[in-house]
């Protein structure tokens, strides 16, 4: 027995009479095609971003609009300069050269939701809606239908809760260089109050969110729902006609203060390896696909990552170290769907609900400790004890300095409220994924006053 | 099945042993090449594979150790064929050890031959003690022999179904997990079957399930514990490091390779090999709920994204979960066994009347003037978007002599992928030589007027030839 000399061949197989699924999935057509079983859209949030804030459109109605890519060279902590992909948002023109991440999209549950997208720069691209689950077209995965081009997404946000949106294009190679923003299902009527004076303003805070709270008290302003039909009842929203709409609160819980944490990663080698959008960009075979196809080699597979990032604002320091963030970083309101005071680090007042939506944008893994109990509502945008589909499991509490882990693109969604102050940090540990090593510790800021 | 897709498909883990009682939903199903044999028979050898590529110029081969079966005989294959099995039935295996050192059989809380020396055969006896999914494996001189490819699946089905419910793939299931299965094809959100459920009428086989069995292949650190020294063991220590540590190289159009692992499988194969299989990406209807037992054989970790359904983790590591997360995205760590439980419920941010999910009556469409012939219609199931081409047909591979390559999007094609996207960059990226399969929908059960098929729906389909490339 020896490599010389094997026992056995295990022969390579053949793309013959599957060429079309084969050259697909390396080098997806490009296309601008009509959107198929249009829906009128109704997505309220378009027309509110247009009329508060300053300088902001609504070219198309309840439209909202993404450029990709455009690329951005951003200052790291050590003075060395990365090249990022990012998106802009044509209606927000302080986003033009593109912005990282891309403007939160907020959504609100059971409305039809369009998203109209060019591509340009080194097309093609595409935006995948992750968690979320439409059709293939609309799914924005290249080799199971199309690149693009310019096309109108169309899906109904038929789950509150915490999604990210990215282009599935060499997905190694454009999400990690930066092309993703978040995405917010919100209930059906977030953006119903339009007068920055009274209760509930679509602009503000407090906003509420889904979950099942039946074993956790301390959240007052709960409200629960139908134990069998959920959200909705059997009438709900829109109802079947006769049958009486449900609260559209049901199974929500408000909160006052609201904090984004994307965690995220690069390696400055393949930052500097792979500029170019078009690397790994294949020719499919002119002569026999799959057997003369003709594209680079790539580093792609050597993952080292050495630069550290919550929502787009870096922990300052080497591999290896263990570094805070800056304390006090709110997402304005033109990249947040119009919403003011959405923060990263956390800072509240005692009594306060804090909402905390967590994403692992990083190739490798993370590690998250808080320094105070928190109650996980919500994995994946789809929130624990809600019935029917998820009457299945439920909201659990993770005492502090219990270390929840994370992977590539999980998401999960914790409430707290402490009754005294805290002045602590959040640890994220980055570990990577092919051995579990320590790479680096984030420590992100909770001040409760 | 042909008799032909039989020998085509009966390579290594695409390949399913029956021991012990029959499994006759199992032998009429077209997603698996299913052998039923009264004992087990493995030769314990090794085979250079010809790993997945696009270019014939690149020399994409690796060596391997692997668990190859006798009676009958399979083809070889990294990973070992899956073995189906009843729980409390007995089986007989017989291990021959073709190598230069000592290797064995594992299976962890079942059975463990210890070491078998070379050359040497000996014949064992067990008892499938508990239902569930099981990786088995060589533990000697670990991680480096199972690393080296000798690992398989084992599947145990539960002999009963506790009195008043269904079936679900385990002998004590927690109650949510016994509600969810009770649920399938009887609540009002899971319309359609039980997982137990078959319909020949639709060519619908009971108890669906799928194996989607991870590694990660190293060319030329496998080569070198292949050349080192006879009946000596490789450094298991120094394998793991090197496998996961060695220095970056920059491998830009260069060809070097350092020793960390170059390729990714899924139950041996990779990108267009593994996602457009019907033997792996599971190929069913709304109502059709499946289960794809999610396996780690190698030292890295994964992060599996499915698309169009989330999909409740009901085991992991032979714990039936007591709270069991429904999502889109689950880690997969060295050696972690666990389930996904599909629901395979209509993409549920399709447009419908109420707004929630449920597959309930469809919004209907305006009438787009982009599309020939587009008038207002229910936009589920969606017809126009079904009876597109893209790219359109008459679409050439290569100037005037190319063959057609123009796909329909019907079935409706869904990707799963590990999202720690640099598995995805082998050969050089793009997925299609990557850690990639997928969920087809082919129908739904629940239409109006009954069962709805979609075109194109693979019975058996798959790479017929072997050839310089691709996978």
């Amino acid at each position: 027995m020896s490599v010389a000399s094997p026992a056995h061949i295990i022969p390579r197989r053949s793309v013959v009479g599957e060429e079309g699924e084969w050259c697909k999935m390396f080098d997806p057509p490009t296309a601008s095609p009509a959107t198929c079983e249009l829906v009128a859209p109704t997505n309220p949030v378009p027309a509110f971003v247009a009329a508060t804030v300053p300088g902001a459109t609504n070219t198309i109605p309840f439209t909202i609009r993404r450029g990709l890519m455009k690329t951005t060279r951003i200052d790291m902590w050590d003075g060395n300069r990365v090249d990022f992909f990012t998106f802009d948002d044509p209606d927000i023109a302080s986003t033009n050269g593109g912005v990282w991440p891309a403007p939160t999209i907020r959504m609100v549950r059971g409305s039809i939701f369009h998203c109209q997208v060019a591509a340009g720069g080194p097309p093609p691209h595409t935006i995948h809606w992750h968690g979320q689950e439409p059709t293939p077209m609309n799914d924005g995965v290249g080799h199971c239908s199309m690149e693009i081009g310019s096309y109108t997404y169309q899906l109904q946000p038929n789950f509150i809760g915490s999604y990210f949106y990215h282009c599935h294009r060499n997905t190694m190679q454009h999400f990690e260089f930066g092309l993703y923003g978040f995405t917010i299902v919100e209930p059906p009527d977030a953006y119903a109050q339009q007068n920055p004076a009274l209760p509930n303003y679509a602009g503000g805070y407090p906003r509420r969110t889904a979950a099942n709270l039946i074993n956790f008290p301390q959240f007052p302003g709960y409200v629960p729902g139908d134990p069998v039909h959920g959200v909705a009842g059997p009438g709900g929203l829109n109802g079947l006609p006769g049958q009486p709409a449900l609260d559209p609160h049901a199974y929500t819980v408000p909160y006052d203060v609201e904090a984004l944490w994307v965690l995220d990663d690069r390696d400055s080698v393949w930052a500097a390896n792979m500029k170019n959008a078009r690397a790994t960009f294949p020719a499919h075979g002119l002569v026999q696909p799959g057997v003369d196809d003709q594209f680079f080699k790539g580093d792609f597979h050597d993952f080292n990552p050495d630069y550290f990032f919550v929502t787009g604002v870096p922990f300052p320091g080497p591999v290896g170290s263990t570094v805070p963030c800056a304390s006090n970083v709110v997402v304005p309101a033109e990249l947040n769907s119009g919403v003011v005071g959405m923060q990263v680090p956390v800072n509240a007042l005692r009594n306060q609900t804090i909402l905390i939506r967590v994403l692992c944008a990083a190739y490798v893994f993370i590690r998250v400790t808080f320094p105070v109990d928190v109650v996980v509502i919500a994995y994946d945008g789809r929130a624990l004890g809600v019935p029917p589909f998820n009457q299945y499991n439920h909201a659990f509490l993770v005492p502090a300095g219990t270390p929840m882990d994370l992977s590539t693109a999980r998401r999960f969604d914790v409430l707290m409220r402490s009754s005294s102050t805290v002045s602590s940090f959040a640890s994220v540990q980055f570990r990577h994924n092919r051995n579990n090593a320590l790479l680096f510790t984030g420590q992100i800021p909770i001040n409760i006053a | 099945m042909e008799r032909r897709d039989f020998l085509k498909y009966s390579a290594g883990s695409l390949a399913a042993l029956v021991v012990g009682s029959e499994m006759p939903w199992l032998m009429e199903s077209n997603a698996y090449a299913a052998f039923q044999t009264p004992t087990l028979n493995f030769t314990i050898t090794d085979a250079m594979k010809e790993m997945v590529t696009h270019n014939p110029f690149n020399d994409a081969r690796c060596y391997f150790w692997i668990y190859k079966s006798n009676t009958p005989n399979l083809l070889p294959e990294c990973p070992g064929p899956t073995i189906f099995t009843t729980e409390g039935d007995i089986v007989t295996i017989t291990l021959t050890n073709n190598l230069d050192e000592p290797h064995s059989l594992y299976i962890p809380g079942i059975f463990s031959s210890g070491p078998i020396a070379p050359l040497a055969t000996k014949t064992f006896r067990f008892r499938a003690l508990r239902a569930g999914t099981y990786l088995y494996y060589d533990n000697l001189n670990a991680p480096v022999n199972r690393v080296m490819g000798l690992h398989g699946c084992m599947i145990v089905m539960p002999r009963a179904t506790h009195p008043g419910h269904k079936f679900t793939p385990y002998a004590a299931p927690s109650p949510a997990v016994q509600k969810l299965f009770d649920d399938f094809g009887t609540s009002a959100h899971f319309p359609g079957l039980s997982w137990e459920q078959g319909d020949p009428a639709t060519d619908t086989p009971a108890f669906r399930q799928y194996v989607w069995l991870c590694h990660q292949a190293s060319p030329i650190l496998f080569a070198e514990v292949g050349n080192f020294t006879a009946g000596l063991d490789y450094p298991a220590a120094q394998f793991a490091n090197l496998f996961n540590n060695d220095p970056y190289v920059d491998t830009f159009n260069t060809g070097i390779m350092n020793r960390k692992p170059h390729f990714f499988t899924i139950s041996g194969q990779s990108g267009h090999f593994a996602h457009n299989n019907p033997f792996l990406c599971p190929n069913n209807r709304v109502g059709e709920p499946v289960i794809i037992r999610v396996l780690n054989a190698g030292l890295q970790a994964h992060s599996m994204h499915i698309h169009a359904n989330h999909v409740f983790t009901t085991s992991i590591n032979g714990v039936v979960q007591e709270n069991p997360l429904w999502v889109d995205t689950m880690t997969l760590y060295p050696l972690d066994v666990w389930d996904w439980t599909v629901p395979y419920i209509r993409p549920p941010d399709i447009p419908n009347i109420r707004g929630i999910g449920k597959a309930d009556t469809p919004l209907t469409s305006i009438t787009n003037p982009g599309i020939p012939g587009s008038v207002p219609h229910p936009v589920w199931p969606p017809t126009e978007e079904l009876n597109t081409f893209l790219p359109p047909v008459g679409t050439l591979s290569g100037g005037l002599t190319g063959i057609d390559i123009s796909c329909q999007l019907s079935p409706m094609c869904y990707p799963m992928h590990d999202h720690s996207e640099h598995s995805q960059g082998a050969q050089g990226g793009n997925y299609n030589c990557g850690l990639i399969s997928g969920i087809n929908f082919t129908g739904d059960r629940n239409t109006a007027g009954g069962v709805t098929t979609f075109p194109n729906v693979p019975t058996v389909h798959g790479p017929d030839g072997t050839g310089p490339a691709a996978g």
